[in-house]
């Protein structure tokens, strides 16, 4: 495949960019020194540019003034001269590889809190509180209106004397512009509402302000979504006149279009399209923009792989793609296409964990790669072969600690070997992509499959590595990822016996990988409240069962991110599983043919009993340490990791042991992921990549 | 009795061969006329032989002693048996004596040559051809021997009739037996015809300036002859062997059949079916008429010996479905060829089989309109777009739209024009030309681009045998060129190297022309790299066929890699005799199959030598060989070697300062 379409230059205003892909506007979380552009986040965008991407619109939400808050998600404070330095290193830094920068600039009116840093009172044209945030606001004066205008003006200065290349204007996700724009939103009777040029008002002053101040050779863009998805928002045919009549300024050098409003959770999970979505769901809104605009229209959402982009290009619904998520797991991904190394971009598998980090407040990682966001730290992109001896390492166990640990190993040209009991490589992976919806998932797996193959690793799959075998290979380094087992055995009353006849409860493992078949009325009891139980239960009503999933918890997946549980929730209702939270399972018993639940309420001491044909208990996972005790007192180490050395990214210092012959005989031992205690996927990946760059 | 049969044999032998070669002279005269001056010629020829021939010859000791003596003791043999006993001056006292023992020397001198002839023949290497010349060191021997003892009566030694009438005719038999195989053997077809046709063919050769001069010519001259498309006459091409220039059909009669361009054939090693030396007897078979049945020399592979023949006036390739069958030799013979010039560079009779080759593909190209498999899209693309590839001109530049790379247009003058070439379209490529850039920028080279401006220079179509559109493309180009000032071209496509050094001066376009590791070379030479030492794995390099044989570059490259500190892991086939990629002369556009592929060949000549990476110098090279699977060696360019070896700024260190996660400093 040539990729003419995705590596064709565009112009945008006076701007060329040198492809067609753009990471677009998010969160980064990355902002954390009062909204300046640190330098990790240079670094984050300095990777991307360094890998092809042709433009960047950083900073998602970014702030034009004081009261539109940014702490709560470190985003770029653009209210305030201190800022342009910061720009200039981040612009020269892309610009150095050839990359293009902007930054999305907005004032977020009342959608975020309220309740920290300076407390500020937020604003909405009709004071309407907004659910997602649960933010309550106060109705905008005429004179905030104009000073608003103003800020927006000397945001995208303070952009442009910091050498980006231009702004965006977020009107979407209930923002300040759209919620003049959103009649369900905006209920104002002055010049600011009512009629359609009324409800544009703002905007439009924003942008003939913006463009007043920055002139003609600044790119200026407008991000809006194609339909807000809202019974009574704007729909696509209202967005179409709304970008028609910006675009008839002559003032708006691109449109970005997104589908779905965003001020619900169950319509905020349609913006960033977790794997439970079709490839480019909404690209029939963007490309209904594209007919009746003249200049370029983005689009992104849930376009992660670079045929798909070329489709898309060359069909001419867009101008250019945003792959945002697709950067996030990897920024190599133009550098790839152009090596003809297709097979070896890691894909965006749409598990959302960047997004779901992002709505905590939390930095912005990768699932699958824990380089990125960690540019700053050294983390490689590209591990580089070791200079040093060539060593013998061995990794115990396939899943993703193990793969990773395989992989980077593999890369610093030492002779690996993995084993892996199950017949295939993923661990837990493979059993989460059972479930309805989540099979993409295991697209982490089948990257490390491809990589692994690649470098030559000798798989042992189906080999259960024990004492005799590992010592035969005479490794210079062990690395144990054995994970561990579902952990039913914590409660004696549960009923759960090692004999799956005698045992009265099953693991959700046992019910995902096929080893158990379903009931017909099922108890899930969820102690976890994370991805694991609503799996199981989702999959369970596939399966034609009654389900109810119970938890001693708020809610049933109330550990799932905000993108992602909408997903399984549309699900679980569709299917009629019942949710029922603040009961703990006290005990099973068998009778006749039936089981017997005991559950008990948290906060009464109340129990009740549900009579199913199967308990599906749901308790985390508990280490699998056995061989790691058999093996660590003959190790160097003790199989103790040098936690100092971890944490700054450094060699540990026992690998020195091994080039000089001291510290003993035989290996060196370390152990990760869930054999050492369950964390998750980033966590297991993580550990590895740190721990094995330097061996 | 001798001393009267020996004049009428020598006299006899002399007429006859005076008739074979008027004959032969009218064998070569069916070709067209080429313009040569016969006086100069002939006053060059001897240096041309003992200079520029010997040269070629001489890269194989044994055979080239063995020749000088061979050769040698026959000339001064044979001029002096004439003296002595033709005109019988060795009877006589004083310089006649002196005569008689010079001609034993010469005949002794040629007899012991004689006897490594034999050697070499008791098990000859397969490149050799078999048949008459078996007989060839018998004759030699029979010869040298014959007229040896004859002088030993001339100077005294024995009686004047040996003693006996019957040795004296066994022994005018046996001179008889060397005469005709010497003398009118080698202008009547015998395997001593590559003596005469050969001294001619040096006098007369179609390419004069390719011979060394005492003033020091180049001595290379490789460059395409252009073809007149405005002369209704003459034919676009060669459909028949009377279509060849006079002295091209000289020169394929000039033959020794030693193989050596055999030997060095990367498509007959590949068992495609193409092997130069049939090639050029098959030529010799077209211009005489008769058919390849006496060919005594390996057959093009997969093609067996005596079903091809042909006239000076029949077509040399049969046109398909017309008549069916076959002709002097088939298409995909022609179209197997790399246009390597190993050939040419082995040839010791200096014959230009690559000339031939296209003069003949350019007749199935632009008569026949039969260019196989992607050729003809890829000619149409030319047509259509001027680029092989079918791709938008206006997209040349699509790669650098980061780059901002100067354009001729705006500054309308530069110290170097940097030549992109088709590259610019293939990602691969791009990588190169980044490189190239960076390295250019890094020394502060003022350069400037055509960009869209820019067209294919043609080497395509015109190795494709479509003279035209190499005509148009390189007469678009030079009116491009024209327009801007500029001191130097620079490229990294050796093709677009040869065809712009070489090929554009017939049609008015002269510049100076470097290969970006030449020029890369002489950067480094006047300190504007500054390079770091290298780390990577060992190394070696494959001189592209267009750099070295064709523009004799072999040093630069090689001084570039020392340069950034790589000893180099050299190949047993490299320099002039590097084996070539598979990629030149549309041989991967015209795919013809064969047994393995070039390119498989070539990597395992990278894998004996142990090298991870093998350096190249061309865009060819670089896809043919990266093409290669299961391949030992990482394949890159040098201009990549050399963007990675540059000392900027130290890179980022690793950051070494423990860092809080964002988490604690978030607000919970």
């Amino acid at each position: 495949m040539a990729f003419d379409a995705l590596l064709e230059p565009i112009r945008i205003g006076k701007q060329t960019i040198r492809n067609r892909v753009v990471s677009t506007a998010h969160a980064e979380v990355h902002a954390t020194d009062g909204g300046m552009t640190t330098d990790r986040y240079v670094r984050y965008y300095e990777e991307k540019a360094k890998g092809g991407c042709g433009l960047s619109i950083c900073g998602g939400s970014s702030v034009v003034s004081i009261d539109s808050p940014q702490g709560w998600w470190s985003s770029v404070n653009l209210s305030t001269d201190r800022i342009i330095p910061h720009f200039q290193n981040l612009a020269d830094a892309v610009h150095k590889h050839g990359g293009k920068i902007m930054i999305q600039i907005t004032h977020m009116g009342r959608r975020s809190r309220w309740d920290g840093y300076d407390w500020p009172v937020l604003l909405s044209p009709s004071g309407i509180r907004e659910p997602v945030h649960r933010s309550t606001c106060k109705t905008i004066e005429e004179e905030e209106i104009w000073r608003i205008v103003g800020d927006f003006a000397q945001a995208a200065r303070r952009a442009k004397e910091g050498g980006l290349d231009g702004v965006e204007l977020s009107a979407v996700h209930q923002h300040l512009i759209d919620q003049f724009w959103s009649p369900r939103v905006n209920k104002r009777t002055d010049q600011w509402g009512g009629s359609f040029e009324n409800r544009m008002r703002f905007g439009m002053e924003v942008l003939k302000a913006v463009r007043a101040e920055v002139g003609d050779d600044f790119v200026v863009g407008l991000r809006i979504c194609g339909d807000e998805f809202h019974p009574d928002g704007l729909t696509h045919e209202d967005m179409k006149q709304i970008a028609a009549y910006y675009d008839a300024t002559g003032q708006v050098d691109f449109f970005g279009v997104i589908g779905s409003g965003s001020d619900t959770h169950n319509s905020l999970a349609n913006v960033i399209p977790n794997m439970a979505y079709p490839p480019e769901p909404f690209l029939h809104l963007a490309a209904g923009i594209k007919e009746v605009v003249s200049v370029p229209v983005i689009h992104a959402q849930n376009i992660k792989d670079p045929n798909q982009a070329e489709r898309i290009l060359a069909g001419g619904y867009v101008d250019m793609v945003g792959m945002t998520r697709a950067h996030i797991a990897d920024p190599h991904l133009i550098a790839k296409v152009k090596m003809g190394q297709v097979d070896r971009i890691k894909q965006c598998v749409g598990a959302n964990y960047c997004i779901d980090r992002q709505y905590q407040g939390l930095d912005v990682l990768c699932i699958q790669n824990a380089a990125t966001s960690r540019e700053y730290l050294g983390l490689p992109h590209i591990i580089e072969k070791s200079q040093g001896p060539k060593r013998k390492v061995v990794v115990v166990g396939g899943g993703p600690g193990g793969m990773e640990s395989a992989r980077v190993a593999a890369e610093r040209g030492h002779d690996v070997t993995l084993f892996e009991a199950e017949e295939q490589l993923g661990g837990q992976i493979t059993i989460a992509a059972k479930a309805p919806q989540r099979d993409q998932i295991a697209g982490i797996t089948r990257w490390y499959q491809l990589e692994l193959t690649r470098l030559g690793v000798d798989q042992r799959l189906g080999t259960r590595a024990d004492e005799a075998t590992l010592k035969d290979l005479r490794p210079d380094i062990l690395v144990l990822a054995t994970g561990g087992h579902p952990f039913l055995e914590q409660h004696p009353q549960w009923g759960y016996s090692e004999q799956p006849e005698q045992s009265l409860v099953v693991s959700s493992w046992d019910i995902l990988s096929g080893k158990v078949a379903p009931g017909k009325n099922v108890l899930i009891y969820d102690a976890i409240c994370e991805f694991s139980g609503v799996s199981v239960a989702d999959y369970l009503a596939d399966k034609g069962a009654k389900v109810e999933i119970v938890t001693d918890d708020v809610k049933p997946g109330a550990a799932v991110g905000g993108t992602n549980f909408p997903t399984f929730y549309r699900s679980l209702y569709d299917k009629e599983v019942i949710m029922t939270s603040d009961l703990a399972l006290h005990n099973v018993y068998r009778e006749g043919d039936a089981l017997v639940a005991v559950l008990e309420n948290e906060y009464t001491g109340v129990q009740e009993e549900r009579v199913v044909d199967q308990v599906v208990v749901e308790n985390g996972v508990r280490p699998d340490e056995a061989l790691y005790y058999a093996l660590k007192d003959q190790s160097r180490n003790h199989g103790q990791v040098d936690l100092e050395a971890l944490y700054a990214i450094q060699p540990q210092p026992c690998l020195a042991t091994l080039d000089e012959g001291q510290g003993g005989d035989g290996f060196l031992l370390f152990r990760l992921g869930d054999c050492t205690a369950p964390r998750n996927t980033h966590a297991a990946i993580y550990d590895a990549l740190r721990l094995c760059m330097d061996f | 009795m001798l001393d009267i049969l020996l004049p009428i044999l020598i006299f006899a032998a002399l007429a006859l061969a005076a008739i074979g070669a008027l004959r032969r002279v009218r064998l070569w005269r069916q070709g067209r006329s080429s313009p040569v001056s016969i006086a100069k010629g002939l006053a060059a020829m001897p240096r041309r032989y003992l200079v520029d021939l010997h040269h070629v010859v001489a890269r194989d000791k044994y055979i080239s002693n063995t020749h000088v003596a061979t050769a040698g003791g026959f000339v001064a043999a044979a001029v002096l048996m004439i003296l002595v006993h033709g005109l019988g001056l060795g009877s006589l006292q004083g310089l006649g004596g002196v005569l008689g023992w010079l001609l034993l020397a010469a005949s002794a001198c040629m007899f012991v040559g004689s006897l490594f002839v034999a050697k070499r023949r008791r098990n000859p290497p397969p490149r050799l051809s078999k048949g008459p010349w078996m007989r060839l060191p018998k004759s030699l021997m029979a010869f040298s021997l014959g007229v040896f003892v004859i002088t030993l009566a001339s100077v005294g030694i024995v009686p004047a009739d040996l003693g006996s009438w019957i040795v004296a005719l066994v022994l005018a038999g046996v001179v008889t037996w060397g005469l005709a195989e010497m003398v009118f053997g080698m202008t009547w077809g015998g395997p001593m015809k590559h003596a005469f046709a050969g001294a001619l063919h040096l006098a007369f050769h179609r390419r004069p300036e390719r011979f060394s001069t005492k003033e020091g010519g180049s001595g290379r001259s490789t460059g395409l002859k252009a073809l007149d498309l405005d002369d209704d006459r003459a034919p676009l091409g060669v459909g028949a062997p009377r279509d060849f220039t006079w002295n091209q059909l000289l020169g394929f009669d000039a033959c020794v059949q030693c193989g050596r361009c055999e030997a060095a054939c990367p498509a007959f090693a590949a068992g495609q079916p193409l092997n130069p030396k049939k090639l050029i007897q098959d030529m010799v078979v077209g211009m005489v008429g008769g058919s390849d049945a006496h060919y005594a020399g390996s057959p093009y592979p997969g093609k067996p010996i005596g079903e091809h023949g042909g006239d000076p006036h029949g077509p040399i390739v049969a046109r398909p479905f017309a008549n069916g069958g076959t002709a002097l030799v088939d298409a995909d013979t022609l179209w197997s060829c790399t246009t390597c010039r190993a050939c040419v560079e082995e040839c010791p009779m200096m014959i230009e089989h690559v000339d031939a080759i296209v003069d003949m593909r350019r007749f199935l190209t632009l008569e026949h309109g039969n260019t196989p498999n992607k050729g003809g899209d890829v000619l149409d693309n030319l047509i259509a777009t001027d680029n092989p590839g079918g791709f938008d001109p206006g997209s040349r530049l699509n790669w650098a739209a980061d780059q901002n790379l100067p354009l001729m247009a705006d500054r309308q003058e530069a110290e170097v024009l940097l030549w992109l070439g088709d590259g610019a379209f293939d990602m691969r490529n791009q990588r190169t030309l980044r490189a190239l850039v960076k390295v250019l920028r890094a020394a502060e080279v003022d350069f400037a681009v055509l960009g869209n401006e820019e067209r294919d220079s043609g080497d395509v179509a015109r190795r494709l045998g479509d003279e035209a559109t190499f005509q148009r493309l390189a007469r678009r180009n030079i009116t491009t060129l024209s327009r801007y000032r500029f001191t130097h071209i620079v490229t990294c496509d050796p093709h677009s190297f040869h065809v712009l050094k070489n090929e554009y001066g017939a049609l008015g376009g002269h510049y100076s022309v470097f290969h970006h590791s030449t020029y890369i070379a002489e950067l480094f030479d006047s300190g504007r790299l500054n390079l770091k030492a290298w780390k990577g794995d060992s190394v070696t390099y494959h001189d592209p066929c267009y750099l070295g044989r064709y523009n004799g570059e072999y040093e630069a490259p090689r001084r570039v890699l020392q340069a950034l500190g790589i000893e180099v892991k050299e190949m047993a086939r490299s320099g002039y005799r590097s084996r070539c990629c598979g990629g030149g002369g549309g041989a991967p556009i015209t795919d013809i199959p064969g047994k393995r592929r070039i390119p498989d060949m070539r990597m395992d000549d990278v894998r004996e030598t142990g090298a991870e990476l093998v350096a190249v110098g061309c865009p060819q090279c670089t896809a043919m060989l990266e093409g290669v699977v299961n391949a030992s060696a990482e394949v890159r360019d040098i201009a990549e070697l050399v963007a990675e070896g540059l000392n900027e700024e130290s890179a980022q260190d690793r950051a070494s300062r423990r860092t809080q996660q964002s988490e604690e400093a978030l607000v919970s």
